[in-house]
C-alpha cells in the first residue's frame, strides 16, 4: 500500500475588494494542484475547512468588522500570510476614497444614522496584522503569483520587484509615450511587475500598482506641468489610486 | 416534517463572487422574513470618481468587478462619450464589441462550469472536480482560456483593460493576433456545444414557475447584441435609458449592503435569462436552434434555466465573435504589430450628464455621470445588475422555501444555494455604491 503524499495546504480567501485576484488565482490553479492541498477558498468551491494552513492568500483591503475579524482568524491560522492585490498591499483607490472623505460619513449618507452596520476606513492587511509577503498588482500578475507560491513552497521568502515600470518598458524597447507622444504617463514613479502594459499598448501608465521604490516624484511633476498637464491633474492621476499622502507633501515643498 | 423551524440561514453562500449571506425566518411555520444580506464591505465608488478627470474614470470604474470590468469600462464610455456628443468609428466600435464578447465568454464559463456546475455534480470541491470531472474542466479551461485571451490581445490584460479609452482604443490588434483569435473561436464552437448539452441533460428538478418581469437593452445592432440605449421589459414597457430614474426604484434595505431595486414597484429580473426571453429570434442559427429545442422556448420561467441560458449565449458570443474578426481582417489590418498608429481622437470636452448602459454577462449595467466644463466628474450613480436581481432572488427564495417546507433544512438550504447560483450574484458589484442625492 502505497503512502498517501502530505501536500502543503493553501487557503484563498477575500475581503473587501473586486475579487479579481480570486479570479486569477482560480484561473491558474490548474498549475498549482499537483502540489498543494486547497483547504479554503469559498469563492471556488463549497467543502472548505478551518484550522492550521501553511499558505493564505488574502485579497481585499479591511474595511469593515467582518473582515477584521476574518483576517484576525486568518492570520493565527496561517504559517505565511500572502495580501495579494494592491487592496490587501495599500488599500488602493478603496483607501483613496476614505482619505477624501471619512468612512463614517460615507456610512451615513447611505445607510442612515442609526445604522448597526460597521464600517471601518479601507485600510491594507498589514495595518493590522504582520503580513509576510506583499504581492502588489491591479490585478496580480499570474506569472508573479506562481513564482511567489513556488518560493513559499521551497522555504524561500520570494524576491518582488519593486523597480519602476520604466525599466520593464525599455526591456520591451516600447517608444516612450511620456516623451514622445506627451502622454501623461506615471510609469517613472510606479512599480514594475505588470510588464508595462499600457506604453506596450501605446497609452499611459496610471499608476494601477502603486508607487515604486524610492519614487522620484518632484521630477515627476516638473515633466507633467512642462507637457501642459496642471497640478489638478496630476493629483487626480496619483490619488485615484492611493499613492501614499507624505509623497503629496513631498511634492509640495519641493516644487512651490 | 420539522414543523419546529424557526429559520433557516446560510450564513456564507460560497461559488459567488463576494460575500452573500440567506435568513429565512419562520412565525408558527409561516415564513415571516425573507434577507439576502449582501454583507461585502461597502466600497463607495460612486463617490471615489468624484473629481477625476474623464479620461480616468473607465480605469477606476473597471474596479468596481473584476470578471465584469470590461462592461464597466463600456458603460462609462458610452456614458462619457454621450456627454461629449462622440461616436466612435466602426472599427473602434467592433473591437469593443469584441472585447465585451471575450468578457461574456469567460464570466459565463467560469459561471457554469467552476461555480453553478458543482451543485448538479455533487461536489463539494475543486480538487474533485478537476479529478473526477476532467472532462468539465477542460471545457472550463479552454473557454475561459479564449475570453481571456480576447480580452489580452484587445485589451491589453485579461480583465481592468488598458486598451480602451474615451474616444477610442490606442492600438489594434495586428493581422496575425486576429487570425489567432479566429482559430480559437474555432476550436471552441465545439466545447461551447458540449457545454450547452450538458446543462440540458441535467434537467432542473426544482424551482418556481412564475414569470417575472425581465427587463433588458433593445440591441442596437440588427442581431443579438449587448449594446444598446433603449430599455425593454416583458411587460412591453420601454424607455431611453436616461430615464432610469423613473422606472428604476432603488432603496436601501437595513440588512444589506447592497440596495435593491423594483419596477414599477415589482421584483424584476435582468440577466441571459431576460435577454432571450425578449430577443431570442435575433440569434444566430446555432444558437437558435438550442434555444429552440430547450425548455425556454416554451417559456419555462424556471430561474434555474438562468445556466442553460449562459450556455446558448456562450454559443452565440463565438459564432458573433468570429463575424466581427473576419469583417476587421476584411478591412486590411496591419502585418505588424500596430503600437502607436493610432492616438484617440481628438474630442470636444463639454459639460452635461448622461447615462450609458450595457448588457453584462448578469445583466443590464447603468453608469450616470456629470462633468463640468473642465471634463470633471460631478456627480454619479451606478445601478448594477446584481443589486436589480436582489428583490427578485428574495421573492424566488419565498416561493421555493414554500413549497419545500417539508424537506430537512439542509436539504433546502442546497437548493437555496443552487438557486441563488443561478442568478450569477456578483456581490462586489452590488456593493460598489454611495447614495447620490439628485438634485
Amino acid at each position: 500500500m502505497s503512502v498517501a503524499k502530505v501536500l502543503p495546504t493553501i487557503s484563498v480567501e477575500g475581503l473587501t475588494g473586486c475579487a479579481g485576484e480570486l479570479l486569477v488565482i482560480l484561473e491558474n490553479l490548474d498549475h498549482l494542484l499537483p502540489y498543494v492541498r486547497i483547504k479554503s477558498f469559498p469563492f471556488a468551491q463549497s467543502r472548505n475547512e478551518d484550522g492550521p494552513v501553511d499558505i493564505t492568500f488574502v485579497e481585499g483591503s479591511v474595511s469593515q468588522n467582518h473582515d477584521l475579524e476574518k483576517l484576525t482568524k486568518i492570520r493565527a491560522n496561517s504559517r505565511w500570510l500572502v495580501a495579494v492585490g494592491n487592496c490587501a498591499t495599500t488599500g488602493c483607490l478603496q483607501k483613496a476614497s476614505c482619505q477624501q472623505c471619512s468612512a463614517k460619513s460615507m456610512m451615513q449618507a447611505v445607510y442612515g444614522n442609526d445604522s448597526t452596520m460597521s464600517v471601518l476606513p479601507a485600510q491594507p492587511l498589514e495595518h493590522y496584522v504582520k503580513v509576510d509577503v506583499s504581492l502588489p498588482g491591479c490585478p496580480i500578475n499570474a506569472t508573479q503569483f506562481l513564482a511567489v507560491t513556488a518560493s513559499l513552497l521551497r522555504e524561500q521568502l520570494p524576491y518582488i520587484t519593486s523597480k519602476p515600470v520604466c525599466l520593464e518598458c525599455k526591456m520591451k524597447e516600447n517608444p516612450c509615450v511620456l516623451i514622445e507622444k506627451n502622454a501623461p504617463c506615471l510609469g517613472p514613479i510606479t512599480a514594475a511587475g505588470c510588464g508595462a502594459l499600457c506604453p506596450s499598448v501605446g497609452a499611459a501608465c496610471y499608476g494601477c500598482w502603486g508607487v515604486c521604490d524610492e519614487p522620484q516624484i518632484e521630477a515627476m511633476k516638473i515633466i507633467l506641468l512642462e507637457k501642459g498637464y496642471d497640478v489638478d491633474e496630476v493629483y487626480s492621476r496619483l490619488k485615484a489610486f492611493g499613492a501614499p499622502e507624505h509623497l503629496f507633501e513631498r511634492m509640495d515643498k519641493k516644487t512651490n | 416534517m420539522d414543523i419546529e423551524r424557526k429559520s433557516i440561514e446560510i450564513t456564507e453562500i460560497c461559488r459567488v463572487e463576494g460575500h452573500a449571506a440567506v435568513t429565512v425566518n419562520f412565525e408558527d411555520g409561516v415564513i415571516a422574513d425573507v434577507q439576502l444580506n449582501v454583507f461585502e464591505g461597502a466600497r463607495f465608488f460612486e463617490r471615489i470618481v468624484l473629481g477625476h478627470k474623464y479620461d480616468e474614470i473607465a480605469h477606476i470604474t473597471s474596479r468596481v468587478c473584476a470578471i465584469c470590468s470590461t462592461g464597466h469600462v463600456v458603460a462609462a464610455l458610452n456614458s462619457i462619450e454621450g456627454i461629449f456628443g462622440f461616436v466612435p468609428d466602426q472599427r473602434d466600435l467592433l473591437h469593443r464589441e469584441l472585447m465585451h464578447l471575450g468578457m461574456i465568454i469567460e464570466s459565463h464559463a467560469t459561471h457554469i462550469c467552476a461555480l453553478a456546475l458543482p451543485d448538479f455534480l455533487n461536489v463539494g470541491d475543486l480538487m474533485t472536480l478537476a479529478g473526477q470531472h476532467q472532462a468539465e474542466f477542460e471545457i472550463w479551461k479552454q473557454l475561459r482560456s479564449l475570453g481571456s485571451t480576447i480580452q489580452t490581445i484587445v485589451g491589453g490584460r485579461p480583465f481592468h483593460p488598458v486598451n480602451l479609452h474615451v474616444g477610442g482604443l490606442s492600438s489594434y490588434p495586428n493581422k496575425e493576433q486576429l487570425l489567432e483569435m479566429h482559430k480559437l473561436l474555432d476550436e471552441n464552437q465545439e466545447n461551447a456545444m458540449r457545454l450547452y448539452s450538458l446543462l440540458a441533460g441535467l434537467g432542473v428538478s426544482f424551482g418556481q414557475g412564475a414569470a417575472p418581469v425581465y427587463s433588458a437593452l433593445i440591441p442596437a445592432q440588427d442581431g443579438y447584441g449587448y449594446f444598446g440605449e433603449v430599455i425593454k421589459t416583458s411587460t412591453n414597457f420601454q424607455a431611453n435609458v436616461d430615464e432610469y430614474r423613473h422606472y428604476l426604484n432603488e432603496k436601501v434595505v437595513r440588512y444589506s449592503h447592497a440596495k435593491q431595486s423594483t419596477f414599477a414597484g415589482q421584483p424584476f429580473m435582468v440577466g441571459a435569462l431576460a435577454r432571450l426571453f425578449m430577443f431570442a429570434e435575433r440569434l444566430r442559427p446555432t444558437a437558435l436552434a438550442l434555444y429552440e429545442k430547450s425548455p425556454l422556448a416554451s417559456k419555462d420561467h424556471n430561474t434555474i434555466l438562468n445556466n442553460l441560458a449562459q450556455a446558448i449565449e456562450l454559443v452565440e458570443a463565438i459564432d458573433r465573435a468570429k463575424v466581427v474578426i473576419e469583417t476587421l481582417l476584411a478591412n486590411k489590418p496591419g502585418d505588424s504589430n500596430s503600437k502607436f498608429i493610432h492616438q484617440t481622437a481628438a474630442l470636444e470636452k463639454k459639460a452635461g450628464a448622461k447615462t450609458g448602459a450595457v448588457e453584462c454577462p448578469r445583466g443590464t449595467l447603468y453608469h450616470y455621470y456629470e462633468l463640468d466644463d473642465s471634463g470633471k466628474v460631478i456627480a454619479a450613480d451606478m445601478i448594477t445588475p446584481s443589486a436589480q436581481n436582489t428583490a427578485r432572488i428574495e421573492s424566488d427564495i419565498r416561493q421555493l422555501v414554500a413549497g419545500l417546507k417539508e424537506e430537512q433544512t439542509d436539504a433546502i438550504q442546497a437548493k437555496l444555494e443552487t438557486l441563488v447560483r443561478a442568478y450569477d450574484p456578483c456581490n462586489t458589484c452590488a456593493t460598489h455604491m454611495v447614495q447620490v442625492n439628485h438634485k
